[in-house]
């Protein structure tokens, strides 16, 4: 069984308000694919994200993660697969350290202490923030702050990585620091993002959303022109 | 970050610095209402106590002097209806109203210096980290890290109200009392949306209600918490037994 990809079919969602933010959305995301979520502010694209991880359910349609559907009932092992970075980091570190930001989630998944640490150690070697782990993370800089969200994720080792915004409001310093790292990842990736470079870098393949349907599914390369062409 | 007294060569554990604290409270609150002689001598322990954890004490003073108002409020009707007498000294008489008033001023004060005195010294989370390793119930703890989080959440949306508003302003530097309805109703809307997105965040990461807290530089109870809390209790104790005071006087 692998947990390794990610299966949206017919999903519709709306918020209470009645806003439907997802209409019909379909897709498959396979094994180690690098999957770039491009589209304007409102297009759908964290609402999407969301669904990934179970925050949010579908109104009708069906998400599976491996050959796991995405119900109330599975939750705790979709966590343990999917990594769910957010557009803030400072929505995501919220403990009094960064070391036990890490921790947080291994010590949700009630692993032995030294297996916490083993863990801890290696998420925060992989985004070289070693030497700030028991920093606070509100000293942090922005770009060091979602190195720290992404060691918080990976410490759970998840087979998926979902990203919201990751480059947004990073210096060119942080964004090319960060781009490095998340090259290294050999995880399957969906990167909901504005940062056209980053997308053209990372994710051979892209997925355009527009009011809540995938108007496009291709090589980014030519998604890419696609927008150039609509905006000009 | 480790839980003890940062930066002293005397590193004590949260549990220890808590367990003391809790002695002093005891002692000093079952002191009774009219012994202030034995009660003055309580003073000590926040002036030590931050001594020992490098703790500015005149800080701690000064933030204590905040609860000044509310325990005037509770002792305030004591020397007004308690005129029987106490003690005379130099001939003035002084009613057991007056001394019972200025007893609950000095244990309002002293309690509220152990307790600044336990948070400067282990941090907030030190102290819920502590509490949670004597065992208080994880429900309490994950309640009282909550609370200090939506604080934390609640003062930065409000300075960055306050930023815009008087970006605004055009120098206008207070608000208009017709302003201040929509700014809190706002506020408060701004940090249920923040709020929701942290519990987001940690629902992804597999929250189920409890806090679990880790921290490799964990400090272990060691023989100065043994001795430091075997000392304090001992003096506490003593000092609860015996009026030091009367021993002065004797003495004289």
């Amino acid at each position: 069984m692998s947990h390794h990809f990610i299966r949206f079919t017919d999903v519709h969602y709306a918020y209470p308000g009645g806003h439907e933010a997802l209409r019909g959305v379909s897709f498959l995301i396979t094994h180690g694919e690098k999957v770039a979520l491009l589209g304007s502010n409102g297009a759908g694209k964290s609402t999407l994200l969301l669904h990934t991880d179970g925050l949010l359910m579908p109104t009708s349609g069906g998400v599976n993660v491996g050959d796991v559907p995405v119900t109330k009932k599975t939750l705790p092992l979709i966590r343990q697969s999917v990594g769910m970075v957010f557009q803030n980091p400072d929505d995501q570190l919220f403990m009094p350290s960064v070391e036990e930001d890490v921790a947080f989630g291994p010590a949700n998944m009630n692993l032995p202490r030294e297996e916490i640490e083993r863990r801890v150690d290696e998420a925060l070697r992989a985004v070289g923030m070693e030497k700030l782990r028991h920093r606070s993370p509100m000293q942090l800089s922005g770009g060091q702050k979602r190195r720290a969200a992404i060691a918080t994720v990976l410490s759970m080792e998840p087979s998926i990585l979902v990203m919201d915004e990751p480059t947004s409001d990073l210096d060119l310093a942080g964004r090319r620091a960060l781009i490095n790292i998340l090259k290294g990842f050999s995880h399957t990736c969906l990167i909901a993002t504005h940062d056209l470079d980053m997308a053209r870098e990372l994710c051979p393949r892209s997925l355009l959303l527009s009011g809540g349907r995938i108007i496009a599914d291709g090589p980014t390369e030519e998604i890419i022109q696609r927008i150039k062409t609509d905006s000009e | 970050m480790r839980t003890g007294v940062a930066g002293t060569s005397l590193r004590l554990d949260s549990r220890c610095l808590t367990l003391v604290t809790v002695v002093y409270l005891v002692c000093m609150l079952s002191v009774p209402l009219t012994a202030l002689g034995m009660l003055i001598w309580f003073a000590i322990y926040p002036l030590v106590g931050s001594a020992v954890c490098r703790i500015d004490f005149g800080g701690v003073f000064r933030k204590s002097l905040y609860v000044l108002p509310f325990v005037l409020l509770v002792g305030v009707f004591n020397p007004i209806f308690d005129h029987a007498e106490a003690f005379s000294a130099w001939g003035i008489v002084v009613s057991r109203g007056w001394v019972t008033f200025a007893s609950i001023v000095l244990r309002g004060l002293l309690s509220v210096q152990a307790l600044l005195v336990l948070i400067e010294a282990v941090g907030f989370t030190g102290l819920c980290r502590g509490l949670a390793r004597l065992g208080m119930p994880s429900y309490l703890t994950t309640q009282l890290m909550m609370v200090y989080r939506y604080m934390s959440v609640l003062l930065r949306e409000a300075l960055s109200m306050r930023r815009a508003r008087e970006a605004r302003g055009f120098g206008r530097k207070s608000f208009k009392i017709r302003d201040w309805g929509p700014f809190i109703g706002q506020l408060f809307l701004r940090t249920v949306d923040r709020s929701d997105r942290i519990h987001r965040a940690m629902l992804a990461r597999g929250f189920n209600g409890t806090l679990r807290f880790f921290n490799t530089a964990e400090s272990r109870w060691t023989a100065s918490d043994t001795a430091y809390l075997a000392a304090w209790t001992a003096i506490l104790v003593a000092m609860r037994i015996f009026d030091v005071s009367s021993l002065f006087t004797h003495i004289a």
